[in-house]
């Protein structure tokens, strides 16, 4: 029953999001038009936990940029050397076709003979769509940032190794990695470049204001390789240097005062017509004035006659 | 010639005008009142339910209220401007003319701001305007303009009002008209007594009025020409638009003189004063005004599609696509009516000047439209994967109602405002009849000597 119910979730997950794509035509959306999709990559994250993740969705075999995600997918995660399987956990694909867990660091995987660790993701499948399968092979790479001022030069020192069974460190070697900053929508990159015999230095700018505190976030990125995966690290320094105060701007166009010559124009011109308006008025109330006169002096005769 | 006699004799001439209200009159004025009703109506749903009652949504925040913003603004500076060069022209026929031209000038600043008043959802905050103006602002510019301009416009007006409020107010015992309507006329016509020194100082205001009036036109629609013209929108950032919105001005003016000038001699029986020959000249000017509009309009496009900028090729698109035949006829109607019907001396007609005229307006307030509008649905930015309605507009019913009202505002209060004065200002055709007068004196003399 169960299984029912987890079949036709995946099914009518699929149909709707199939049914209500904004370029669907019925034909065009069938399941058979598309080519499924199913990436599994790790993050080994800031406090040396393990992010798994999937990406599952079906891609249309003839136009390429049309994906569809695939939700309410079961996948489960794995740890495996030879026959030993440890399951590290299990999630759904959400509406974006996304499943993750994160595998504490206290976990003991299982590791071969070279230091590699073998992750296996899984979907075991329905009727519509058929069983996926991903796996990633990778060492367990440490990495530590430290961020140091050296003779007053701010400098950034990543040191990357891996720790064998009986505990001995090994530099890492040729890895790349980029050093960025937390910006306010996503991070800034300040520098690309290769860990050599486990170590990589780099001069911190001295240019950067950081948070209104002067706290700058740093981060040393190990981003898709081969052999570790994603490994990310970050600390948090008082290096932010404001730049001077900017000296208030004379009058300009887009300054909060205008600049004079306008004030000047204006005033001219809306003085000079209201002058007009006020001498116009004025020469109204001489009319008026004389009129006045005029019927008093005619009243007058009147009288007189 | 008796001046007390004639004056009393013009009054008896237009009272008719003053005093009575034909059926037809009252069917007019409780039609208008109907429609201003409807459009209270929908001024009450826009305030109660809120600006989405209206077509405007993200991209296109300017509607039809703009365009009729622009239109009535047009449509008064016009006037303003036509009214005081004739003020400057010495011929008998502008007698005639003057006073249509300068009520439409005061209703159509009166009306014309309303607009830009529907397109405000939070009026509660229009003071900031006046508290917090930023000079740099076109939008400042033109609502001081707007003001000082209505100002001007009013105060020329009503000088030319005081000769004939104080005939009115001299001869009010022959007239048949509600004692208020008399304490209106005494009291407006400031005692005016046409002696020499009170004629002298009212003819030299008058005339420093006419100047400022001419300047303060310009001025003022050149700065509504800048409030599009001074912003990076496609199709709004041009050099010329200055000048396009006087020259499109001018000919709304004209057309809308020219229609009042026939709806005003029809129904009120004006054919000796409003003649064909009125309508003649008018008509020239228009062809004149529509060959310059055309000439303008060619310029502000050709450039355009020429030089293929991303930004206004995409805009040229949008109006050869979807407004194609809104753009054919606004522009080729507006031009080639007035060339077609002025040119050939047996379609000179007054109705067909008048049709002419008609025509023109629509096409105007049209152009007035796809200078607004398709502007607004061709951003640089465009939203994407929005719905339609956001993207491009369609006015709603509310904004239809509203325009209308407009309309029938300024058609009420002109009604109106010639039951209160004569169409035709009876001080200048006393001064026209003095002026024949001389001349023939003068002549006689010639001969004579």
């Amino acid at each position: 029953m169960k299984n029912n119910i987890f079949k036709n979730q995946i099914i009518a997950s699929l149909i709707i999001v199939l049914a209500f794509s904004l370029n669907a035509l019925a034909q065009k959306n069938e399941a058979s038009n598309y080519k499924m999709r199913f990436k599994f990559k790790t993050v080994k994250q800031t406090d040396n936990s393990r992010l798994l993740e999937v990406n599952f969705y079906g891609q249309n075999k003839k136009d390429r940029k049309d994906k569809i995600s695939v939700a309410d997918a079961e996948i489960n995660f794995y740890n495996v050397l030879n026959e030993e399987e440890i399951l590290l956990g299990s999630a759904k694909t959400s509406h974006e076709g996304i499943a993750k867990i994160t595998v504490p660091n206290s976990q003991k995987y299982l590791i071969n003979e070279v230091g590699l660790i073998t992750l296996i993701a899984k979907f075991e499948g329905t009727e519509a769509i058929d069983a996926e399968e991903d796996d990633i092979s990778i060492k367990d790479l440490f990495l530590e940032l430290n961020l140091e001022e050296i003779d007053s030069i701010k400098t950034v020192i990543v040191n990357a190794f891996t720790i064998d069974s009986l505990g001995v460190k090994t530099p890492a070697e040729e890895v790349d990695v980029i050093i960025s900053i937390q910006g306010m929508l996503s991070k800034m990159i300040l520098e690309e470049g290769t860990i050599e015999d486990g170590v990589f230095e780099y001069e911190f700018p001295t240019n950067i204001p950081g948070d209104k505190e002067g706290n700058i976030t740093v981060f040393s990125i190990i981003d898709d390789s081969d052999d570790f995966g994603n490994v990310i690290q970050q600390k948090t320094e008082n290096w932010g240097v404001f730049d001077k105060e900017i000296k208030s701007e004379g009058n300009k166009l887009w300054s909060k005062a205008a600049p004079i010559w306008m004030y000047i124009v204006l005033s001219i011109l809306i003085l000079g017509v209201w002058a007009n308006y006020v001498y116009t008025i004025s020469f109204l109330f001489k009319i008026k004035k004389e009129g006045k006169e005029l019927e008093l002096a005619q009243q007058l005769e009147n009288n007189q006659e | 010639m008796n001046l007390t006699r004639r004056k009393s004799e013009l009054v008896k001439e237009f009272s008719p005008m003053l005093e009575k209200t034909s059926t037809l009159s009252k069917i007019w004025i409780w039609s208008l009142v109907a429609i201003i009703l409807v459009g209270a109506y929908a001024l009450f749903l826009q305030i109660y339910k809120g600006q989405s009652v209206t077509g405007m949504r993200d991209n296109v925040v300017w509607g039809i209220y703009t365009v009729n913003f622009t239109f009535f603004l047009g449509m008064g500076y016009a006037g303003a401007f036509i009214s005081s060069v004739l003020h400057f022209i010495k011929t008998p026929w502008k007698n005639s003319v003057s006073r249509i031209i300068e009520i439409t000038t005061v209703l159509s600043i009166i009306i014309g701001p309303i607009f830009i008043l529907l397109c405000i959802y939070r009026l509660d905050r229009l003071h900031y305007l006046f508290m917090y103006p930023r000079i740099q602002s076109p939008i400042t510019w033109d609502v001081i303009a707007v003001i000082t301009d209505l100002i001007g416009c009013f105060l020329y007006l009503y000088l030319t009002f005081i000769p004939d409020l104080a005939i009115l107010r001299d001869n009010s015992k022959d007239l048949d008209v509600p004692k208020w309507k008399k304490n209106m006329y005494r009291y407006l016509a400031i005692g005016y007594q046409n002696t020499d020194e009170q004629k002298e100082k009212l003819h030299k205001i008058t005339k420093t009025m006419s100047v400022i009036v001419i300047a303060l036109a310009i001025v003022a629609y050149t700065i509504l020409a800048w409030v599009f013209s001074l912003t990076l929108q496609p199709g709004w950032n041009s050099t010329i638009f200055a000048p396009y919105f006087i020259v499109s001005g001018l000919y709304t003016g004209v057309a809308v003189i020219i229609l009042a000038m026939f709806l005003i001699r029809k129904y009120l029986k004006l054919e000796k004063y409003i003649r064909k020959v009125h309508f003649i000249f008018a008509g020239v000017i228009l062809l004149i005004l529509s060959l310059l509009f055309g000439y303008f309009t060619f310029s502000e496009y050709f450039p355009k599609w020429f030089s293929h900028k991303a930004s206004d090729a995409n805009l040229l698109n949008t109006l050869f696509s979807n407004y194609f035949w809104m753009f054919i006829i606004a522009n080729y109607g507006a031009v080639l009516l007035p060339l077609v019907v002025i040119s050939f001396k047996k379609l000179r007609t007054v109705k067909l000047i008048t049709l002419t005229s008609v025509i023109a307006i629509i096409c105007l307030w049209l152009n007035k439209y796809l200078i607004i509008i398709p502007t607004l649905e061709t951003p640089y930015l465009p939203i994407q994967d929005t719905r339609p309605e956001y993207i491009y507009y369609t006015a709603t019913w509310v904004e239809w109602a509203l325009t209308f009202t407009g309309v029938a505002a300024f058609c009420l209060l002109f009604t109106l405002l010639i039951k209160f004065v004569p169409a035709i200002p009876m001080s200048g055709i006393i001064d026209n009849e003095e002026a024949q007068k001389k001349k023939k004196k003068r002549f006689k003399k010639l001969k004579t000597e």
